[in-house]
């Protein structure tokens, strides 16, 4: 088996590819956090008055609040002092007007990445909002999908020019206390995508964030609300990367989605921030609190997530169903490897009669890295006939790794109906053997193995992201039988 | 009999200082979260003094209890009752505080060795024991009937038994716990047994949870099985106000443990059951299968974890949890558990809150039964597969008096 | 006893039964046959009244009552009995105890005692005999563990036991090696009399080998396509389904 092993490892190893710096002009707040540096923030976003009252009411909050308890993660203590909580390109003005301003050296960063932003060369049928280090310096399609009333912008730009809709929904679905993360997020979050759908509208594109830390020193912490109302679909896509740096930095996002009747959201993500070496050092803490509220009846939100980078990953999408027949997907493959942890999973929150939810977890681990998934399922007393279907799944490649499967089940109604399985298994030598027998390659055994493994989450990713998915497990595809 | 047992009274000194820094568990630590135990302290029980004798109604519980084809350890409020017990002749078994000195040689290397994650109430159980069963089956020996340790409460207060069993390498046994108390009585029955299989031993434990219905009961039982030893449990929840059972074992080489368990809870009462196996070394192979019905305002909560450790190659486990809700002031909390530690295993663990099967119902009703009486049917034979498990005929009956006293409607006469 | 007229039935929006007529008589045997996905399995389960299937046309008599209205207990106490393609298993409930139950559940319907403890237990026993089945699978959890032989033997088991008016075998020889199926067989010929009628649904001639029926119909796409007597069967054995197809 060792032999196999290694082909597996040798798949799962391979070099981060998105590890390069962009040598740009920044503009750098000094590293600390206290009220004077929330106020500067605010004042170099150019916020309206709420906004600072709220970020300093949440800075307050957060002092008050003790770090959390890690569960399953081993972690060194962070020191909040040493970030730097803004770095944005230089500029001549307060940030580029069209892409002629970015500077040259971003576009072949986002360029190299593959999310091309040039008029030329941009991706069909996806709008991209491309976020570097603490703000977005690129939104495509913008005219396009205001065209059908779709606002699709940074964050930023909307907290001024649609402050309405920012105080109507942010941090409605995330309370400001909800946990240690959101509360520092909400503090000293800098920018983001927000996108608003009105009413009846299907929005006629994918519509994605790439979120790129391209600076030392710094945390990121973006902030996402995006609002569909009664009747209207989007489907949207976030991806990420960071270059190759000794030392940890801080990703502490906010992700609120607020779906209102027979709306439907749909969320992917491809999380590829830098692991880390193979001696765990360096690489991104990611601690993102996701979360969707289901506010109306006949509602939906999937969540669909590949994460293969970072090396702490801690998030929990979850799903408040609120509305009658709501439903709510968590579709999830998580790979650790070397020193990586990863502690990943969902919460389903059951309120409304008749809501349906879905968890499919495919971990993989390997080298000396720890999965966990970690997932709640509440199905609270006026959820009549709700019904919960959860399989969770785990692969251990290398006898020095771990896999865990914590999950939580607390029912309060007698008509709900649940189902949880988990399996852990490795790729056994039948299967493999099997396979060689048959012609293939171990290397391709594997590779077919593993994808067959993670298929069930594969399938609900749009296109280009499952392409991206598979080969950023090192996985060809080739000669699989489907 | 004044006996020199001071190597004890160190660990029930150590286990006070315990004790009395950190008391019951609170819900903030992670194996208490659903279940609140406050209420014990707010009673402020005293512990029991060993009573004179039991009025006619405490003896024909005590009889209706006690089965006829078993040897007998009685305590009564934790006290060794010596002269209603009936022990066998053919193995060591004596109370466990005759053993602290009789037996020190035995007991004293392994007391307290088989305990993970000690809490208020093995402390409380160490520091205030009153007496204990203590049981040693030499190597190849057999227990030619199996042995019933009743703990039967008549005071409202609280008393503590500690227990340890020793099977030498391929011995095997039967023993039976069963827990009762004086009907309405409230009090808490706390009690720790510590299980050690040597190699090869085979041992079938039943415990029987029958206390009182104002009653909080505590039981543990941590098991260390060496290698192959094979460990059968059957654990019926079924009594008392606020009930936790801790079951632990930990398996080396090639041992077998097979956990069953079943909580019936009605009205007001909660049955929190936690098991932990342990897989330390490699080829062992593990199953569990807990089952629960909450009826009313009943609240059950079954935390289940299986370990594997780095060494532990080629392990086998599954662990499965089903649960019936009756009632819609019923609740269930279930937390099944996997953490892995090694590669070439096959672990699996299934859960299920619900109603039940559709097809089941229906096979049922194409046969001329009515939907009600065919729920009826599937609930008490969702209860009654466990039941079923029990091969002491005299203890099959004395449950199965129980089930039938829940699910009249459902049952097969 | 049984008049099918037009009977239209979907799952979820797709039309299953497309209009299907059939009348049987008391004392005859129809078999049923057809390529997969014809709507076999659907016909027995709305026979029998399995939630899941929409009746949107038709109607089905059975002894002059409307079938579908009934539940499906009531069905069962009225006669009908569905020896299923794939027995459930049910933990906890001994065999013996579900024979009981369901047998003192129609005698009661009927207006009858219920049975005599003694009476039930040598009655059982001696059909458990005549299926050449060990009087240990009655103690046994309802198709618990049972194979697949085992598991159809304990329907027709039921069947003898229940003395049905209407008896619907559904692939009740699929899984069978010879010998199970030639027990099997001989079971349901000793129960063959002048006022029980069968619907043997099969995708195969082997059943028919053992247990002659009076008709053969050809279900294809929701319909009887073709009806004949036992020839029928044969002459489908050696060409298949395809060329009715076409006709």
């Amino acid at each position: 088996m060792s032999a196999n092993n290694d082909e597996i490892n040798n798949l799962l190893n391979q070099d981060y590819k998105q590890g390069f710096i962009t040598d740009i002009q920044a503009d750098t707040f000094p590293v600390g956090l206290n009220e004077e540096v929330i106020a500067k923030l605010s004042k170099v976003k150019n916020e309206p008055e709420f906004m600072l009252e709220y970020r300093l009411k949440a800075f307050r909050h957060w002092q008050t609040m003790p770090s959390p308890d890690w569960a399953q993660l081993k972690i060194e203590p962070i020191d909040y002092q040493e970030i730097s909580y803004y770095s944005a390109p230089k500029s001549k003005d307060n940030g580029p007007k069209s892409l002629d301003e970015i500077d040259p050296e971003i576009l072949e960063a986002y360029k190299k990445l593959g999310i091309p932003l040039a008029e030329q060369e941009q991706l069909a049928g996806i709008a991209v909002d491309a976020v570097f280090d603490s703000v977005s310096v690129a939104t495509t399609f913008k005219s396009k999908l205001h065209e059908v009333g779709v606002i699709f912008c940074p964050i930023s730009e909307a907290i001024r020019e649609h402050s309405e809709l920012i105080k109507q929904y942010l941090s409605s679905v995330v309370p400001v206390g909800d946990n240690f993360f959101a509360a520092l997020n909400s503090a000293v979050f800098t920018d983001g995508s927000f996108v608003y759908i009105p009413k009846g509208v299907r929005c006629p594109m994918e519509l994605s964030t790439y979120f790129r830390i391209n600076a030392s020193n710094t945390g990121q912490f973006e902030r996402t609300l995006i609002i569909a109302d009664e009747g209207s679909y989007v489907s949207y896509l976030e991806g990420c990367s960071a270059p190759q740096r000794d030392e940890n930095q801080l990703h502490a996002a906010v992700v609120e989605l607020v779906i209102l009747k027979d709306a439907q959201i749909k969320y992917s993500t491809v999380q590829n921030w830098y692991p880390g070496d193979k001696e765990g050092k360096g690489g991104i803490y990611n601690f993102v609190t996701k979360r969707a509220d289901c506010r109306g009846e006949n509602s939906k939100v999937s969540w669909t997530q590949v994460e293969t980078g970072s090396a702490i990953t801690w998030k929990y999408p979850s799903c408040v169903l609120t509305g009658d027949n709501s439903v709510g997907e968590f579709y999830s493959v998580a790979v650790t490897n070397n020193l990586q942890q990863a502690d990943t999973g969902t919460k389903m929150i059951h309120i409304g009669k008749n809501s349906t939810s879905t968890i499919i977890s495919k971990g993989i681990s390997a080298g000396r890295a720890q999965n966990t998934y970690r997932g709640l399922v509440k199905i609270l007393k006026s959820a009549e006939n709700a019904r919960n279907h959860t399989q969770c799944d785990s692969l251990l490649v290398g006898d020095k790794c771990g896999a865990h499967t914590f999950p939580y089940v607390e029912v309060k109604q007698p008509t709900a109906q649940i189902e949880h399985e988990a399996t852990t298994s490795k790729i056994s030598e039948d299967q493999l053997f099997f396979c060689q027998q048959r012609g293939l390659s171990a290397e391709d055994a594997v590779s077919m193995i593993v994808n067959g493994f993670c298929k069930q989450v594969f399938k609900e990713l749009p296109m280009e992201f499952a392409v991206e998915a598979q080969a950023l497990l090192g996985l060809s595809l080739e000669g699989s039988v489907g | 009999m004044k006996t020199d047992m001071s190597w004890l009274n160190t660990f029930r000194q150590s286990d006070l200082t315990h004790f009395e820094q950190t008391s019951f568990p609170s819900q903030r630590l992670e194996d208490w979260r659903y279940t609140n135990v406050s209420a014990i302290e707010k009673k402020q029980f005293a512990l029991a003094s060993q009573i004179e004798k039991l009025d006619d109604n405490a003896k024909s519980r005590l009889a209706a209890f006690t089965l006829n084809d078993c040897y007998h350890g009685i305590f009564i409020d934790g006290f060794f009752q010596a002269s209603l017990s009936t022990l066998p002749e053919s193995i060591t078994v004596c109370s466990i505080n005759e053993a602290a000195t009789l037996h020190e040689t035995l007991l004293a290397p392994v007391f307290n060795q088989a305990i993970e994650s000690p809490h208020g109430f093995t402390h409380f159980t160490n520091a205030h024991f009153s007496d204990g069963i203590f049981v040693c089956i030499n190597e190849n020996s057999q227990l030619d009937k199996p042995l019933q340790i009743i703990h039967f409460a008549t005071q409202e207060a609280m008393s503590a038994t500690r227990h340890v069993v020793i099977l030498q390498n391929n011995a095997t046994a039967t023993l039976i716990e069963t827990f009762i108390g004086v009907e309405t009585q409230t009090y808490l029955t706390s009690s720790v047994l510590e299980i050690f299989l040597r190699d090869n031993a085979d041992l079938t434990l039943y415990k029987v949870q029958q206390d009182s219905d104002k009653a909080y009961h505590f039981g543990g039982t941590y098991v260390q099985q060496a290698d192959n030893a094979r460990f059968t449990h059957h654990n019926f929840a079924l009594g008392s106000v606020l009930a936790r059972s801790e079951i632990i074992s930990h398996l080396e080489t090639g041992a077998q443990c097979e956990l069953n368990g079943l909580y019936l809870g009605a009205n007001r009462q909660h049955l929190d059951n936690l098991t932990r196996i342990v897989h330390a070394k490699p080829d062992a192979v593990s199953r569990e299968y807990y089952k629960g019905i909450l009826n009313n305002r009943a609240r059950g909560v079954f935390q289940g974890r299986i370990v594997v450790d780095e060494d532990a190659q080629r392990t086998d486990s599954q662990m499965n949890n089903r649960n019936l809700l009756l009632s819609s002031d019923a609740e269930i909390d279930t937390k099944p558990q996997l953490e892995i530690y090694a590669d070439d295993v096959k672990c699996a663990h299934g859960v299920t809150v619900g109603q039940l099967d559709e097809k089941s119902i229906f096979y049922l009703q194409s046969r001329g039964i009515d939907e009600d009486h065919a729920k009826h049917i599937l609930t008490f034979a969702f209860a009654n597969e466990m039941v079923d498990k029990i091969t002491v005929p005299s203890l099959h009956d004395c449950v199965f008096t129980q089930l039938l006293a829940r699910f009249p409607e459902g049952a097969e006469r | 006893m049984l008049k099918i007229k037009d009977l239209t039935v979907n799952i979820g929006t797709k039309e299953i039964l497309k209009g299907l007529n059939l009348n049987v008589k008391a004392g005859e045997i129809h078999a049923i046959m057809g390529p997969n996905g014809a709507g076999k399995s659907t016909l027995s389960h709305v026979l029998s009244g399995k939630s899941g299937y929409e009746v949107t046309g038709g109607s089905v008599t059975y002894n002059g009552k409307d079938l579908l209205e009934m539940p499906a207990e009531i069905r069962a106490r009225e006669g009908v009995f569905l020896a299923f393609q794939y027995p459930v298993e049910i933990a906890g409930v001994t065999n013996v105890y579900l024979l009981k139950a369901a047998l003192n559940a129609i005698r009661k319907h009927k207006g009858l005692s219920e049975v005599d403890a003694m009476d039930f237990l040598t009655l059982v026993k001696s059909k458990t005999k005549a299926l050449d089945m060990d009087e240990k699978f009655l103690y046994r959890a309802v198709n618990e563990g049972f194979s697949g032989g085992e598991k159809k033997r304990n329907e027709i088991l039921q069947m003898a036991m229940l003395e049905p008016q209407m008896c619907i075998l559904d692939e009740t020889d699929s899984g069978l090696d010879i010998d199970a199926l030639r027990i099997v067989a001989d079971g349901v010929n000793a129960l063959r009399s002048e006022n029980r009628a069968f619907i043997m649904v099969t995708h195969y001639q082997r059943l028919l080998d053992y247990i002659k029926p009076d008709f053969v119909h050809v279900l294809a796409d929701g319909k009887i396509v073709k009806s004949g007597g036992a020839e029928l069967a044969l002459e489908l054995e050696e060409k298949g389904y395809g060329w009715l197809e076409q006709a």
